[in-house]
């Protein structure tokens, strides 16, 4: 499979909310603003990327040789947690502007089940490291198109006539089943 | 052998997890970020520590 392929497939074929249901937390509760949305989706771009590279080297380079591999899951779980330990203290001593911007979202993303997915989905597609990197930028940035495109339509739902029963949340799961169904029409074409 | 590998090295994973942790509170927030606070409201897990945290004083008044 090329790099253009995974790419593909990962943002919309095998989208990581719509087709794998995985981050359904985030997708729900920060999804309310656009802005919200945006400095979400970033910040997964960045954390997913930075944890599926480390994970991958932890993996190949340490689990391998040592024939340590079934313990893959309680390695990545810690490492991601490290990892966004790492990120939020770096970008708070670094960069004031991004930390104001990215920082809030980073012990949201501690607990977002993508992460982990992107990092166990690279071990088991056997993907080389730059396959990785493109792979994990795919599925996050699948993660902040649909963040993006509910956060627009909610806040167009925010301001519409409806039934109070419909208010928030249920409105806000018919949306996504609808897109469910829309992105869906994407299956096959990789 | 391989036994001591693995718990040497879950053993230098959760340290590492646990000195990061102790570091990133002990670094001061930058000036002007101290009252920001996520906009996860629309996520309906009332007991999540992480909302608990930023929204004490609107718990209450629920």
């Amino acid at each position: 499979m090329n790099l253009f392929s995974i790419f593909i497939a990962s943002l919309l074929v095998n989208n990581v909310i719509l087709s794998k249901f995985l981050g359904m937390c985030p997708f729900l509760g920060v999804s309310t603003k656009l802005s919200s949305a945006v400095g979400m989706g970033v910040a997964v771009i960045f954390v997913i990327l930075g944890a599926s590279v480390v994970s991958w080297l932890l993996y190949y380079y340490a689990l391998v040789p040592l024939g340590l591999e079934y313990m893959e899951l309680i390695c990545f779980i810690l490492l991601i947690a490290s990892f966004v330990q790492f990120v939020e203290m770096f970008v708070k001593k670094t960069s004031p502007a991004l930390y104001k911007s990215l920082g809030i979202y980073l012990p949201l993303i501690t607990t977002n089940c993508a992460v982990l997915f992107v990092a166990m989905d690279n071990i088991t597609q056997k993907y080389n490291l730059i396959e990785t990197a493109v792979n994990s930028v795919a599925v996050a940035g699948g993660f902040m198109l649909m963040l993006v495109i509910f956060a627009t339509i909610r806040e167009r739902l925010e301001g519409s006539d409806m039934p109070k029963a419909w208010k928030g949340n249920p409105i806000a799961f018919v949306v996504a089943a609808i897109m469910a169904i829309a992105f869906s029409a994407f299956a096959g074409l990789v | 052998m391989k036994i001591l590998y693995a718990i040497l090295i879950a053993g230098s994973l959760l340290a590492l997890n646990i000195v990061l942790l102790i570091a990133n509170r002990r670094t001061p927030v930058p000036e002007g970020c101290e009252n920001l606070v996520p906009d996860c409201k629309g996520c309906a897990i009332t007991s999540c520590a992480i909302r608990n945290s930023y929204t004490k004083g609107d718990t209450k008044n629920d």
